[in-house]
């Protein structure tokens, strides 16, 4: 029989619980549940992008980042700070077999992993800034936005096929990193003498996830240096906790679990793939995206644009769009055709992505005052078409009826 | 030396192929790995003398994954 050791605590599972608890208090932080807090109604697109990214990471992500980078860095890493934090008594043995020791004196062994995950968060950070400051090149229209959007939408589409093995062409819409990368960070990673945690953090950057590739690209779909940044920077936090886990994983244990959940993941990348997909057809102005469909084959009452949120009739000619945080309103409505109209955009307090203007089919664009009127002209449109109109990032939509 | 592909039908994704790459540093007797998810295939170039296909494939199960000699 063997003697029952009584165990001290762990300081891994202390580091671990204390970046489960940091994460969670960043997360509390950045999106109090509070309805009356005035951050989350002002960026309430930007707070739920972010929102979403966070539970993207915290969720998929990190079991992806468990299929992928958990498998490779986190295990060398593990038996990296087993062999730099062991006694060194099998040192000068070739490291062939790999029967590490099981009874092994861990202290401050989690303190590589908290710096590999730190450098992996400001890496990961700079690299959102880097790709929003690249989109912002690439996203001079609204159009080329959408077209973006689009292919990353198809791009994520693809991607989730591939996890499922509907077919084997789906098999290239995962991107190979050049063999010379790859062998350098595998030779890294096995080095005891020049490796540290911080450059392995680093390096995760050269063979991101299949979730983080999409959410890369979604980073440069925001066309902004700061959102890009957020949006690495809170999905790469979400990351954190999992992976911490993993790092103390056995690779055999993560294998497992890739199969368990590879399915899981690729639900939710196909669905957040058919989102984007959908944001990048309102973006054009389409009639197939889902809202427009929607709107389509379910019609509403749709409001007589000739009327002013007050119930008073207006002008000939004006028609009147409420742009509110949460969307427009109303969604549709209907205005005389073959009449030039004067479009009054009014804006209340209006903080949401609403406020970025789109009427794709007229190719005009404007960033609405936060609160005001803003006036555009619409040309004559003849009876029984519609006009669609979006906000910039193709969340939040509406149309006009001519008729 | 000599230059032999075998079909991975079990790999999920990119990061299996750099796993695999990885036996250049376990096999004694391997030139160069190349392995490839989008071909679910592996070229491995190998010394025949130290090296044989049942070695490669045994080595191959351990990482987790299947090799037909293609």
């Amino acid at each position: 029989m063997r003697q029952k050791q009584s165990k001290p605590v762990d300081p891994v599972v202390i580091v671990m619980l204390g970046v489960v608890l940091v994460a969670i208090a960043i997360a509390m932080l950045a999106f109090p549940s509070d309805s009356n807090s005035i951050a989350i109604a002002a960026n309430s697109g930007l707070m739920s992008q972010l929102v979403v990214a966070f539970v993207t990471g915290i969720t998929t992500g990190g079991l992806s980042c468990l299929a992928v980078q958990g498998g490779l860095l986190a295990s060398s890493l593990a038996h990296q700070i087993e062999q730099d934090y062991v006694a060194s008594a099998s040192k000068n043995k070739k490291t062939k077999q790999k029967s590490a020791p099981k009874e092994i004196q861990r202290t401050n062994s989690a303190f590589p992993i908290f710096l590999f995950l730190v450098s992996k968060l400001v890496t990961y950070t700079l690299l959102g800034a880097l790709l929003g400051w690249l989109g912002s090149y690439l996203t001079l229209s609204p159009i080329s936005r959408a077209v973006l959007m689009i292919a990353i939408g198809i791009f994520m589409i693809g991607n989730a096929l591939r996890m499922f093995n509907a077919h084997p062409i789906f098999r290239y819409f995962s991107i190979e990193p050049p063999k010379f990368i790859t062998r350098y960070i595998r030779r890294t990673a096995k080095g005891t003498d020049t490796a540290t945690p911080v450059f392995l953090g680093f390096l995760t950057v050269f063979i991101p996830c299949g979730v983080t590739q999409a959410m890369m690209a979604t980073a440069l779909g925001t066309g902004s240096i700061a959102m890009g940044a957020a949006l690495m920077f809170a999905f790469t936090l979400g990351t954190s906790p999992v992976f911490f886990i993993v790092a103390y994983l056995t690779t055999e244990l993560g294998a497992r679990l890739e199969k368990f959940f590879m399915r899981f993941v690729a639900v939710a990348v196909l669905i957040l793939g058919f989102v984007t997909l959908d944001s990048g057809l309102n973006l054009i102005g389409s009639p197939f995206s889902l809202q427009n469909l929607t709107r389509t084959w379910f019609p509403s009452q749709a409001v007589s644009a000739a009327v002013t949120d007050s119930g008073q009739p207006v002008e000939r000619g004006e028609i009147y769009l409420n742009v509110e945080n949460s969307g427009y309103s109303p969604a549709v409505m209907t205005a005389p055709a073959n009449t030039e109209l004067t479009l009054n955009l009014v804006t209340n307090e209006t903080y949401s992505c609403a406020r970025d203007f789109v009427i794709p089919k007229l190719n005009f664009y404007m960033l609405l005052p936060a609160t005001g009127v803003m006036q555009t002209t619409i040309p004559p449109q003849k009876a029984g078409t519609t006009l669609f109109y979006t906000c910039s990032m193709g969340m939040y939509t509406g149309q006009i009826i001519f008729e | 030396m000599i230059k032999k592909t075998f079909k991975i039908p079990d790999m999920t994704c990119t990061n299996c192929a750099m796993k695999l790459e990885s036996l250049e540093d376990d096999l004694d007797g391997v030139k160069e790995i190349n392995a490839s998810y989008h071909k679910l295939e592996m070229a491995i170039e190998f010394d025949e003398s130290k090296l044989n296909d049942e070695q490669i494939i045994a080595a191959v199960k351990k990482k987790g994954y299947t090799a037909l000699a293609g």
